[in-house]
């Protein structure tokens, strides 16, 4: 009994030592140095980045971001096509796939009987894991032709001659091939991060939430659109996010749908490029002041897609006060 | 010990009409038969309480009221609950319209995010348009009910979310009884609160009954005892004993709600 008491006695005045203590400090300083490899790896894309752009920078200053140009002949690069084709499919992917997303979203958590759920969310995972080349083939070989022939054509006798819609949908050349297609596409892409994130969200809101709103004598579109996106607000904004930004650098599947034209039209119909599909599509062959102005353009879309998160960041900082 | 309950000061009125008449009850979630034959008459600006262990329906007979239970397609109610004659759990009833004449305050509070002004003016804004000033009004009117004007009428715009939790609960009952309801049903409103919220809700209620016809779950035996004309004691999916609160109480017929009342089990 005794022997017992002695052994949760307190220790006199001898101070204990852990025996760990040199593995401990190996052990935070691995986190440490793992951590700190991010900051490197980011500082160093950057900087890559910019000094390989430099030249192309140096050489149009600011017209390389406002010129229409792209002359492989008379080394002349400009990125207005490019920034302007990244923007507005981006801008379409966000467009169509949103509210598709949002729709998915809370048909799943609010309105789908079980038997119907399950499968839909399967599904939605399984698209997420298409690789974009997928979606890319399957665009230009099924999509495109049908989009052409039961779209562009007769879209473009129906609006052609009006002011603005008669240009903005008019295609010129009915291929299924450019830039609203290849918005569309993307919007295909996003749609199961979007949704999905969505869907947990919603989820996690508690239910008695839902069922005092619906209490109050609320209709389902109310309950949706009063409490429960606001109550998902920000998370819903941030999966928003994460769909642009893969909207605005994904680069396969753009690159086989959007028609690949260095010019830049009025009309979405027409064929565009992106920033990423410029890139890939002259990344080989590309040399000398070429080769700058293509990481010059890399660095662009580096650029933007950080705008966007800082964006992001400030619409969230400004929802969450409510 | 019974001498220990401070009884409800207020009698009760046995000539009151009936508000809500429940006949032949039986409530099943999916399989699970979960209320047995229950029938009950709840009396028009009376307070009855709803008593009994955990699992024995009392929550799951609140729900049926409003019909919050037909969000879930596995449940389902057969028999009768008339409100006003009108048998509430028929196909043929426009839920909403019912949730709006029958309020319902839950368990934890559960502003919705957004403004107190909106939060209150929301259920009146589903189902009438009136303008600003009648709609300040009625804002005000239904803070100052729920005993929360004071707190909160400097910061209106601010959110309903950024509230204590008795103070949200007090601005779920505004919401409530803003949209002038008949009947308010109380699920547990005090559990989730510290004893001085709970003292002000049960203030709050005790005014309440003047207007509105009130049922409230509770597990507080001297919450149910202190605020309710009538109480009903469940057990197992049944009513055991229907009667006025101070006879449940003081001087119960049943055995089983005798050891309840007076803690010998449940």
């Amino acid at each position: 009994m005794s022997a017992v008491t002695d052994q949760f006695a307190a220790p006199s005045a001898s101070v204990r030592k852990t025996p760990k203590g040199t593995f401990d400090l190996v052990f935070r300083n691995a986190s440490f140095l793992a951590a700190l490899f991010v900051l490197v790896l980011l500082a160093g894309i950057m900087a890559s980045m910019v000094i390989g752009g430099w030249p192309a920078f140096r050489e149009f200053g600011f017209g390389f971001l406002t010129s229409s140009v792209w002359d492989t002949q008379n080394d002349q690069y400009g990125a207005w096509p490019a920034i302007v084709g990244t923007l507005s499919t981006a801008l379409i992917a966000l467009v169509v796939g949103v509210p598709l997303s949002l729709g998915i979203a809370v048909f799943l958590t609010q309105l789908a009987p079980p038997w119907f759920k399950q499968p839909v969310s399967t599904a939605i995972e399984l698209l997420a894991a298409v690789p974009s080349i997928i979606y890319g083939m399957w665009g230009l070989f099924v999509f495109a032709p049908l989009f052409a022939a039961y779209v562009q054509i007769p879209l473009s006798n129906i609006v052609e001659g009006m002011p603005i819609i008669g240009t903005v949908l008019y295609s010129r050349s009915p291929s299924g091939l450019g830039i609203l297609t290849a918005g569309i596409i993307l919007a295909f892409m996003i749609i199961p991060f979007i949704a999905s994130i969505t869907r947990d969200m919603l989820d996690q809101i508690p239910s008695v939430l839902r069922e005092s709103a619906y209490g109050i004598g609320a209709t389902t579109w109310e309950v949706v659109r009063h409490v429960l996106v606001p109550q998902a607000g920000v998370s819903i904004i941030g999966a928003i996010m994460l769909g642009l930004g893969r909207a605005l650098g994904e680069t396969m599947a753009v690159t086989f749908v959007v028609g690949n034209a260095n010019r830049l039209s009025a009309s979405v119909m027409d064929p565009g490029s992106t920033i990423a599909s410029r890139i890939a599509n002259e990344f080989n062959e590309a040399l000398g002041l070429q080769l700058n102005s293509l990481i010059a353009l890399g660095c662009i879309l580096f650029f933007v897609t950080f705008v966007v998160l800082v964006i992001a960041r400030l619409l969230v900082a400004r929802v969450k006060r409510y | 010990m019974l001498s220990t309950l401070e009884l409800s000061p207020q009698t009760l009125d046995a000539e009151a009409p009936v508000r809500i008449a429940v006949k032949n009850l039986d409530f099943y979630y999916g399989e699970h038969k979960a209320l047995k034959n229950v029938n009950l008459d709840f009396r028009d600006r009376h307070v009855t309480a709803l008593i009994g262990p955990s699992g024995c329906g009392k929550s799951t007979l609140l729900r049926i009221f409003n019909r919050i239970y037909s969000l879930y397609p596995e449940q389902r109610a057969t028999g009768e609950v008339l409100l006003d004659g009108r048998n509430v759990i028929s196909n043929q009833v426009d839920v909403n319209e019912l949730r709006s004449r029958i309020g319902m305050v839950f368990q934890k509070p559960t502003p919705f995010p957004m403004s107190i002004y909106d939060n209150v003016a929301f259920g009146i804004r589903l189902y009438e348009k009136p303008p600003k000033s009648e709609l300040d009004d009625r804002v005000e009117g239904a803070l100052r009910r729920a005993a929360l004007w004071d707190e909160v009428k400097d910061k209106l715009k601010a959110s309903g979310m950024g509230l204590s939790g008795g103070q949200q609960q007090r601005l779920c009952i505004a919401r409530t009884i803003a949209q002038k309801p008949e009947v308010i049903l109380f699920d547990e409103p005090t559990s989730a609160l510290d004893p001085i919220s709970t003292g002000k809700i049960e203030d709050l209620l005790e005014q309440l009954k003047t207007d509105f016809t009130i049922v409230i779950v509770t597990h507080n035996m001297q919450q149910a005892a202190r605020i309710s004309q009538y109480t009903a004691f469940m057990y197992l999916g049944e009513v055991i004993e229907f009667a006025a609160t101070n006879t449940i109480f003081m001087n119960p017929h049943k055995k089983q709600t005798q050891d309840y009342v007076t803690g010998r089990f449940g």
